[in-house]
């Protein structure tokens, strides 16, 4: 099997599963599931097989798609370092987490529809990593979200999921349409959007790096990987089932967003870069502050990956996309994990979702409880786990490049560290608050590996040296150009001093301040207007619903009012009107008695005659 | 020079005719009899376009495939039953022959009263359709879409929905205008000319070494672009288009929203724009600003409705404007956007007008606000619904969204049209709106009161065979050019690269009509 | 003593009021149809005359064309007004207005 071969088959496979579920398995969710699963094993394979024989060089592969005149698509593989880190995160951890799938959808009267779904997403997914060119990630970049949407709404009877997957949809949409213009312009621009031929001409001419491009490009990153101003969907997304959340909410669809900034770092000038720094960081911290106000397991899970996301985005304005890419591959193992032990949880618990109706999961669901806590753990950045690793390195960068993006997100750290803890010890801790949970029992095997096998990533995935050799060598690099950066060692020195006491106190606080298997949030009772302020998440909902239903479709109903009042009413029925009174006038002469038609003719006659000799 | 495939062409006129013929005299046939005579009539021409389009001969360029040319008595006018296929036609010859088996299929199936008259209108209007795409003949060209147009109006009147009566008066009065706006503009096209012939290629061959003064090409051009846009509901001529859809029989919509519109945009690609390079420079920014005007004005007219029919209406005339916008940008890149977008909208505008009866069927009410929840009774019909406003609103993987996508390119092409990507652009997100909002109202959350009342009844039940075989055929086309487009576009491109000069060949087009481009908010260099 | 060219006009004017006046103001069909009869042969009158006066034929042909056309006349208006009265039982102008509604 040549390399090419096997990126062909790991693009096609989940394609052949999903449309093998359309057409021959709707009713038979079993089969479905099973379907799936193997596709999204075989393509795991495939894509080891084809990094494996990757090497040095990248795969490079491309067909021409599409031309009108001067205007040409091609289609095509670029699987370089960078690509081959994502594909293989993205292959195995979907792998994993279509296993969790099986036990946790089990009694699911669509699954069959809901595996499908993932199997779209992974052909999705597995296209945006793999695709050359600005306009095939763009193809594929819709796909996802639709598969997001189809995800998002599998509940498609609670009027949650209705409106949630409507708002994934148009808000992403909203990003994609500056990444659209953006796509059009750079064509254009540069005469190509192919990856590999946009860099060389960079390359040879810096001048050609274009602001306005990049900042329209950037859009598209905004929308998916849920930054200001349209982060709005990411929370409500949680509307889906668990294991949606988990791949695509939290370890890949979201994060492609940061894996596109990587793919086209060498297009964005420096205003721009320092634009997404700022904007990483506030959203960072924001995020933060949002998880306090959130009971929903899901939900904190969610403002907790929104500011993931906002530290990969600060590291990659910083100037360090490696570190960036290091952040997104064990973020993608710690949160996947966090996920999956959340749905555990809510397996477990019939599907209660309220962190203060839990408690006391710790002997009722041991596994669960335990790869939960190194999850936490990993996310907090505590020495020694994956986390630590990456978000250490983005402190350092934030240090040495500016102090102020350094002092928020160690804030951040600390915000993290402080709802992660409240969220553990709330819901694992002391006794149960509810019947759902004092009933819960430790899930099924097939939940249970996938979250073994991610706890043991988010322990060791951050030890770069243990990781294959052909995989991750830019963020090798961007680590290495860290460490010999000016003033490394005392940065270094000061973050681990920092960042662990951003942990320490941030878990040890919320311990002592939430207290052991709270009833009830002590926050929203001491300070009430605290509370409600974090919990209005700065009135974006808010301003955007007012938007929605107060001016657009105000604007909209007089719109179409005019059109059917003025123009279809006035305009072309008053035209038509006026036809007819016309018509009613000249039928009034029509009186039906002799003597006027000879006085009509008379006239004629005489009006006639004046015409003639030219009295008129 | 005889082309034995010239006779498979002519066939695929007269065969749809002599079908409607044979029906509308067969009131005595069974069921049987007349579904047996009406897939005869609607098969006929699709296998005859697919045919010929394995038969097609790229190297053709600028000539005609399967040219054959019949005198007609009317010799001393130069107008001859001139038919054949060129790469533009083609495509659409393809689309009449695939949505006119679609619809056919479906019409057989429904419960019209004198369903023989029924299917035999809908046959004549097949053939007229088939006639239209493979005319070189300017004079034939407009016949045909003449003779598609009269079983439209009766159709409409006779079988059609609520305020049918109105709605076919006020489209034939509309419709008629627009036609006889057209049919000026292209008669005087003949006059002035001067090379005595209706033959296209002659006209052109004639014009690009005689070519009409400025002001002929501006007024002429004028006409057909009043004209045709009418046809194709240009803002703000487009308010017969939602009532008339709205109140046609399903398989009329179809048809018309599907093919037939396509005329007076196939004039503007293949006629118009080429013929009169001068005209269109003159008349440029008013084809720009009311292309927006369908785009954005409409979009949020759409945005509006709460009917699911009228919806669909507004928004096929929405994405109409994407189709002048290619026009606009006078470009191979452009008109083959144009061409894509033409061809992949008729598809799922006719699902779309298919399954909205569907629902119906289902629902019995075409209020958006009284649906819901119909997805748990109907995920086939769900599913498809889903697809073809996935693909109306651009998805990719469905045609619509190369479309869409080559007309972005076309525009951003020259700083000229550059300005113009953003506000186009606006409408992917306008369309989103409308199009989820109505997936969601009607098969998502919990049935509304009145129709949770009929939940349990028979009627509420998922896709039948006889709705699902057409829906499937157009729901395949539609996904064959998505993925592979170059199925459409490649024939198009070597045509199209030989009637669209150069821009910069035609400096008019910088002069005449600089006005607009004057935003250089988006200049690269 | 020769009678000249105005006598002749004068009586052919005549008539021709005559006839115009009773096409206006009388109310039966038949008297209407009547002057204008009269009408018609004023204008003989008048281009009997004027052929007289010119020396030409040109009238005389004219009027034996009206001589003609009138006797047709006569004959097919004459009919519909039997007709019309069998059928309306009626002549009077006033009561013949269907084309009113």
């Amino acid at each position: 099997m040549t390399p090419v071969t096997a990126l062909t088959l790991t693009l096609l496979i989940p394609l052949a599963s999903a449309a093998g579920i359309a057409f021959f398995l709707r009713r038979r969710g079993g089969l479905a599931s099973t379907l799936s699963v193997a596709a999204a094993a075989l393509l795991c394979i495939c894509s080891f097989i084809a990094i494996n024989a990757r090497g040095d060089a990248a795969i490079v592969a491309s067909w021409d798609w599409l031309s009108f005149g001067e205007f040409k698509v091609s289609m095509g593989f670029l699987l370089d370092d960078v690509a081959a880190t994502m594909l293989a995160m993205v292959s195995f951890v979907g792998l994993l987490i279509h296993v969790f799938s099986l036990g946790y959808m089990k009694s699911d009267k669509a699954q069959a529809r809901f595996f499908g779904g993932l199997s779209i997403f992974m052909f999705s997914m597995i296209g945006i990593i793999l695709a050359d060119n600005l306009i095939m990630i763009f193809v594929f970049w819709e796909l996802v979200g639709f598969s997001s949407y189809m995800l998002i709404g599998h509940y498609l009877e609670t009027e949650e999921a209705k409106a949630a997957s409507k708002k994934a949809f148009i808000v992403n949409r909203v990003g994609d349409l500056g990444f659209l213009i953006g796509i059009v312009l750079a064509y254009w621009h540069f005469g190509t959007t192919d990856l590999t031929k946009m860099e060389q001409l960079t390359l040879g001419h810096p001048e050609l790096v274009n602001a306005g491009i990049a900042a329209f490009l950037i859009c598209g990153f905004i929308g998916k990987s849920a930054q200001f101003p349209l982060h709005v969907w990411l929370p409500d997304a949680m509307a889906g089932p668990t294991p949606v959340s988990a791949l695509i909410h939290a370890a890949t669809m979201v994060a492609a967003g940061i894996y596109f900034l990587i793919r086209i770092s060498f297009l964005l000038p420096v205003e721009v870069l320092g634009f997404v720094a700022w904007l990483g960081t506030a959203v960072a911290v924001y995020a933060g502050f949002c998880a306090y106000a959130q009971n929903d397991i899901k939900r904190i899970l969610a403002y907790s990956t929104l500011s993931q996301l906002g530290y990969m985005a600060a590291a990659f304005g910083l100037g360090y996309p490696g570190i960036a890419l290091f952040h997104l591959i064990t973020h993608a193992f710690f949160k996947a994990l966090l996920f999956l032990g959340a749905g555990s949880v809510i397996h477990g618990c019939h599907h209660e979702q309220d962190i203060f109706k839990m408690g006391g999961l710790l002997k009722r669901m041991p596994i669960t409880a335990i790869t939960f806590a190194i999850g936490v753990l990993a996310l907090c950045g505590v020495y020694g786990l994956a986390g630590f690793y990456s978000k250490d390195a983005i402190l350092i960068a934030g240090g040495l490049e500016k102090t102020v993006i350094f002092i928020l997100l160690t804030l951040g750290a600390f915000l993290t560290a402080g709802y992660m803890g409240r969220l553990f010890w709330v819901a694992f801790l002391g006794a149960p608050k509810s019947d759902a949970a004092s009933h819960a029992k430790e899930s099924p095997l097939t939940m249970v590996i996938p979250l073994l096998i991610l706890a043991g990533l988010s322990v060791v995935g951050g030890m770069i040296q243990l990781w294959p050799e052909g995989l991750g060598a830019l963020i090798r690099f961007d680590l290495e150009r860290l460490h010999h950066a000016e003033g490394y060692s005392a940065m270094h020195h000061d973050v681990l001093i920092y960042g662990s006491a951003a942990w320490v106190v941030g878990l040890l606080g919320a311990f002592f301040f939430y207290g052991v298997g709270a009833k009830d949030d002590r926050l929203a009772r001491i300070a009430p207007s605290v509370f409600a302020f974090l919990k209005a998440r700065l009135w974006f909902d808010e301003i955007y619903g007012f938007y929605v239903s107060q001016v657009q479709d105000r604007f909209a109903a007089i719109l179409s009012f005019l059109d059917v009042f003025l123009l279809r009413g006035l305009i072309i029925r008053g035209s038509a009107g006026l036809v007819g009174i016309l018509g009613l006038g000249v039928r009034t002469l029509h009186v039906g008695n002799l003597h006027a038609y000879v006085y009509w003719f008379l006239g004629g006659l005489l009006l006639f005659w004046a015409f003639v000799g030219t009295v008129l | 020079m005889f082309d034995p495939n010239a006779t498979v062409l002519l066939a695929a006129i007269l065969v749809p005719l002599f079908a409607g013929v044979v029906l509308a005299f067969g009131s005595g046939y069974t069921g049987g009899m007349r579904r047996g005579v009406a897939l005869g009539g609607f098969g006929y021409p699709l296998v005859a376009a697919f045919f010929l389009a394995f038969r097609f001969d790229p190297a053709q360029v600028g000539a005609y495939n399967f040219e054959s040319k019949l005198a007609t008595g009317l010799d001393s006018f130069g107008i001859y039953l001139h038919l054949g296929l060129n790469g533009i036609s083609l495509p659409l010859f393809l689309l009449a022959g695939v949505v006119g088996f679609a619809a056919g299929l479906y019409a057989m199936f429904s419960n019209a009263e004198r369903p023989h008259l029924y299917l035999a209108l809908m046959l004549f209007m097949q053939s007229g359709l088939m006639g239209t795409f493979a005319s070189v003949d300017i004079f034939f060209f407009y016949f045909f879409h003449e003779f598609a147009l009269i079983p439209t109006f009766i159709m409409i009147a006779v079988w059609g929905g609520t305020g049918r009566r109105t709605a076919a008066m006020e489209m034939t009065i509309y419709l008629t205008l627009g036609a006889m706006l057209s049919l000026l503009g292209l008669v005087s096209l003949y006059v002035t000319s001067g090379a005595e012939s209706f033959s296209l290629p002659e006209l052109r061959d004639y014009l690009a070494t005689h070519p009409l003064s400025e002001t002929l090409q501006a007024n002429i051009f004028g006409l057909l672009l009043f004209g045709f846009g009418i046809l194709v509901s240009l803002f703000p001529f487009h308010s017969w288009a939602p009532k008339g859809y709205a109140s046609a029989p399903t398989g009329t919509a179809m048809l018309h929203a599907g093919v037939l519109k396509k005329f007076g945009l196939y004039g503007l690609l293949q006629i118009g724009v080429p013929l009169l390079p001068v005209g269109m420079a003159h008349w440029f920014p008013w084809l720009a600003w009311l292309a927006l005007g369908n785009i954005i004005i409409i979009g949020l007219v759409t945005i509006a409705q709460r009917d699911l029919k009228l919806m669909l209406g507004y928004s096929s005339v929405m994405h109409m404007g994407y189709a002048f916008l290619g026009i606009a940008a006078f470009s191979v890149v452009g008109a083959g956007g144009a061409l894509l977008m033409m061809v992949a909208h008729g598809l799922s505008v006719a699902l779309l007008f298919m399954l909205s009866t569907c629902i119906y069927h289902r629902s019995l009410t075409f209020d958006l606000g009284a649906m819901g929840g119909l997805a748990v009774k109907a995920p086939v019909l769900c599913a498809f619904f889903v697809a073809a406003s996935m693909a109306s609103i651009g998805l990719p993987g469905f045609g619509n969204f190369w479309g869409e996508f080559t007309i972005f390119m076309a525009l951003a092409e020259t700083e000229f049209t550059r300005w113009l990507v953003l506000p186009a652009a606006l409408g992917i997100i306008i369309s989103a709106i409308y199009g989820l909002r109505a997936v969601a109202n009607i098969f998502f959350g919990k049935p509304k009161a009145e129709f949770a009342a009929r939940w349990d009844s028979d009627e509420v039940k998922d896709l039948q065979g006889f709705e699902k075989t057409p829906a499937m055929i157009l729901l395949a086309a539609l996904v064959v050019i998505g993925i592979f487009p170059r199925l459409v576009s490649d024939r198009a491109d070597a045509e199209l690269g030989g009637l669209y000069p150069i821009k910069e060949s035609l400096p008019q087009f910088e002069t005449t009509a600089g006005t607009p481009a004057v935003s250089g908010k988006e200049q690269t260099h | 003593m020769t009678i000249g060219l105005n006598a002749f006009l004068i009586v052919a004017g005549l008539l021709f009021a005559i006839g115009m006046l009773g096409v206006t103001l009388r109310r039966n069909t038949l008297v209407i149809f009547m002057s204008l009869e009269l009408m018609l042969n004023a204008v003989n009158l008048a281009l009997v005359t004027f052929s007289r006066y010119n020396g030409t034929m040109d009238g005389n042909l004219f009027v034996f064309f009206i001589i003609t056309v009138a006797a047709a006349e006569v004959a097919l208006g004459l009919a519909i007004i039997v007709a019309l009265f069998k059928r309306r039982e009626t002549i009077m102008v006033e009561q013949l207005n269907a084309l009113n509604r």
